[in-house]
């Protein structure tokens, strides 16, 4: 683990390049996404922002629950209801071993949503009530939500780059705050990218993710960044060598922060429930990406050619 | 030396107390931990600026109505400007108390105007005829083609009598909206008076005795009561009727008898027979009692919960943040042995001291919240790894093992305040611009990163202190992991 060291100087260009690409990737995504998807936007926003109706709810069966098609249940639900709103645009699935029905749907009342259930129950019942989950959003309240989303991403975003430029002086901070928007604009890529190929999308949760993410990885390059000056003060004639050298010394200490915060997060993909899963992999993801941009780029911006 | 065992005193009070906490006030769980409803209300006012004062007012009333309904343990509170939100333990189905809450119950007496008779004649037959088709509706669940046929034309029919044409599709909505329509203009064919819902002092409901209807029963204030004769004397032995009007329609029409022409109806009370149901009357008396509200409100977010996902969320959290726990801390002592161990010990310390915040402050906790708990862990470690390293450095340069604890602690400093404060700042203005929802999450990070710089500076600091004042335990191989050489 000691003997671990990165030459920065000769990789510099390696960094800088594989950094480069990863945004490019990602950039490529969100105007993918944004031009050519159904929904027409830089990522593919869930029903927190956009409002509508989610119902999770399990099946009691004796043993295995029966195969069933979920097309042939939208189907059997045309029989028994005539709202078009929900027939056209419902979206089902049947998980685990046929056991769990989860559906979504536009925006519906209480009555609506209590008239769904009831016929859901008569084509695929009995249902197990106890395990329901039914949230409804509506659609005003989604915009509201956006809108507070990104208001507080902004804010924080502004807050940490004053506390930054207040703390470094401008070339650091530069570079810290680079850093970090280098790992939201990944990030978000990312899920740019899995809207397209797998329609997964964000929720609240996802912003948060963002914010958590901008606070610890400006966290890492801080304290890589301290490190650079303290070493620079007490030896200024070789800069380069001197920042590698510091790179290299603050490399287990960001390495085993990570793989602590990692390890936590882990556990929630694996156990944890559904309504964190993709709240815990953005995050892992966010680790992943800033503990490598506070190592690797972060201190590839000071070096001097 | 001294000062320090002031300190290990310090926390092992702290340790005994927030035990002490923990057993005496459980933690408050979450819907999403306990199963539940919860609802959002939104305000609804045209230029979207809601006063803190009626948002005041429209949380009494809904204050009211809510301690009526019979749940127990439901809370209700404001959230930002224009938002209430309602949490209702153990209800499954949210719909009776969304539509007790949603109504804005705006009670009103109305007197009919001059030569109106054919007219209402008329629309109260056409009422008779909705009141039909809903019940053909209700009756026939699973219905045919015909029934639909027959209830479309038959509503159609009504609606050319009325002049009325509505573009919704689906025929239930019509249905109602229709009956709305009708009850309005029937409400039109009144004049207001003076006598409102605010003159009401209860209102109760009651089986009828001749059929399996519901009547709502109201009691006026003394000044409400005197108003209700005064009306009732002016229409007495007319052939003019007294409207009863809830919300702009009018549910109920009554003569007054040419008894009551030298005195009015006295005794304060009247009763509302409009072919309630027992559902309906409930929630009329409900709403009633609570009074009207100031500002229309709408229901922008429904969430239930059933019990049994609830204690599956706790039981996944709690594997989570064990198994979390467990990785790190072997992870901890594997790499710096003793030094692991005392982080191991600070972190159970440090997940104490949160638990006992939580039940003092109290923060309720949630799914996000438990989120927060287990990523804030990782914080916490974080700190006791950039000390553990400094002190490592330290020993490899050949420093006494006292000395380099001293200095580990003391150069590693800037850099865990430096690091909290990032996350603070974005817990505050999570917590500040977020939803219930996220709230938790950002106040348990938040409370988490407060309680981490304690932890991480002060106790792991005194425990290892503590320690090395055994000369078995100050060997420096116990502080450097193996693939270490010195």
């Amino acid at each position: 683990m000691t003997s671990l060291s990165f030459n920065l100087i000769k990789n510099k260009n390696k960094i800088f390049g594989f950094s480069t690409f990863l945004i490019l990737l990602s950039l490529i995504g969100i105007i993918y996404s944004t031009f050519n998807t159904s929904y027409k936007k830089p990522i593919n926003l869930g029903m927190d922002f956009i409002g509508g109706n989610e119902l999770r709810i399990d099946r009691i069966c004796k043993e295995e629950c029966e195969i069933i098609s979920p097309d042939l249940v939208i189907e059997q639900l045309r029989t028994f209801s005539n709202n078009k709103n929900v027939l056209n645009n419902i979206k089902l699935q049947i998980q685990n071993n046929n056991s769990l029905i989860s559906i979504r749907t536009p925006y519906l009342t209480i009555e609506e949503s209590n008239d769904l259930i009831s016929n859901v129950d008569k084509i695929l019942g009995p249902l197990n009530y106890e395990s329901k989950n039914s949230r409804i959003i509506g659609p005003k309240l989604g915009k509201k939500l956006l809108k507070n989303c990104a208001t507080s991403l902004l804010v924080s975003l502004f807050a940490i780059s004053l506390y930054i430029s207040i703390r470094f002086d401008k070339k650091y901070a530069l570079f810290a705050l680079l850093a970090l928007f280098h790992d939201l604009v990944i990030v978000f890529g990312i899920f740019s990218w899995l809207g397209v190929l797998l329609s997964i999308e964000v929720n609240s949760l996802f912003a948060v993710s963002l914010l958590t993410i901008a606070g610890y990885s400006v966290n890492d390059t801080v304290v890589i960044f301290d490190r650079i000056r303290e070493n620079l003060k007490q030896n200024s004639d070789n800069y380069n060598k001197t920042i590698q050298i510091s790179v290299n010394e603050s490399f287990r200490r960001t390495f085993f922060t990570s793989i602590t915060t990692l390890m936590p997060l882990l556990t929630l993909i694996i156990f944890g429930s559904y309504s964190l899963f993709w709240f815990s992999v953005s995050l892992s993801l966010g680790i992943l990406i800033g503990s490598y941009s506070s190592i690797l780029l972060a201190p590839s911006f000071l070096i001097k050619d | 030396m001294k000062r320090r065992q002031g300190w290990l005193f310090f926390i092992i009070f702290l340790l005994t107390f927030s035990i002490y906490l923990l057993i005496n006030f459980p933690l408050q769980l979450g819907l999403d931990l306990k199963g539940g409803s919860q609802l959002t209300l939104q305000l609804v006012k045209e230029d979207g600026k809601v006063t803190k004062e009626e948002l005041e007012a429209v949380n009494a009333v809904l204050d009211k109505r809510v301690n009526n309904l019979g749940v127990a343990e439901s809370n209700l509170q404001t959230l930002g400007r224009n938002q209430l939100i309602l949490e209702l333990p153990g209800e499954q189905n949210p719909l009776s108390a969304s539509r007790i809450l949603g109504k804005t119950a705006l009670l009103e007496f109305r007197t009919q105007k001059e030569s109106t008779s054919s007219q209402l004649k008329n629309l109260q037959l056409q009422r008779l005829k909705i009141n039909d088709l809903v019940e053909l509706f209700k009756i026939s669940d699973k219905r045919s083609e015909e029934t639909s046929l027959l209830l479309i034309d038959n509503l159609t029919e009504i609606e050319n009598d009325l002049n009325y044409s509505s573009n919704i599709e689906q025929l239930f909505e019509r249905l109602v909206e229709t009956k709305k329509y009708i009850n309005n203009e029937i409400a039109n064919l009144f004049n207001k008076t003076d006598l409102s819902g605010k003159d009401l002092i209860n209102a109760g409901r009651r089986q009828e005795q001749t059929n399996n209807n519901w009547e709502v029963s109201l009691s006026f204030s003394n000044d409400g009561g005197e108003k209700f004769a005064e009306i009732t004397k002016s229409i007495a032995g007319t052939n003019k009727l007294l409207s009863i009007v809830l919300d702009g329609e009018s549910i109920s029409e009554a003569s007054v008898g040419s008894q009551f022409i030298n005195t009015g109806i006295t005794g304060g009370a009247a009763t509302i027979s409009g072919n309630f149901s027992a559902e309906n009357a409930r929630e009329l008396e409900v709403q009633l009692k609570g009074g009207s509200l100031p500002l229309p409100i709408e229901i922008v977010e429904t969430n239930t919960i059933g019990p049994l996902l609830g204690s599956k969320n706790i039981v996944k959290s709690l594997y989570a943040a064990i198994c979390g726990l467990i990785f790190v801390g072997i992870f901890m002592i594997f790499n710096y042995r003793i030094l692991g161990f005392v982080s191991v010990i600070s972190l159970i310390f440090y997940g104490f001291f949160n638990l006992a915040l939580y039940s003092l402050i109290p923060v309720t906790l949630t799914l996000p919240g438990i989120a927060g708990l287990i990523l804030s862990i990782g914080m916490a470690v974080d700190a006791n790894v950039l000390i553990f390293e400094r002190i490592r450095e330290e020993l490899i340069n050949g420093n006494t093992l006292i000395r380099s604890i001293d200095s580990g602690f003391q150069r590693a400093n800037s850099s865990i305040i430096d690091g909290h404060i990032t996350t603070f700042v974005s817990c505050f203005v999570l917590f500040l611009l977020g939803t219930n929802f996220v709230k938790g999450f950002a106040a348990t990070l938040g409370i988490g990163v407060v309680i981490s710089l304690f932890t991480s500076l002060n106790c792991s600091k005194t425990i290892l202190r503590f320690l090395t004042t055994y000369q078995s335990l100050r060997q420096k191989n116990l502080y450097l992991s193996r693939s270490t050489t010195l």
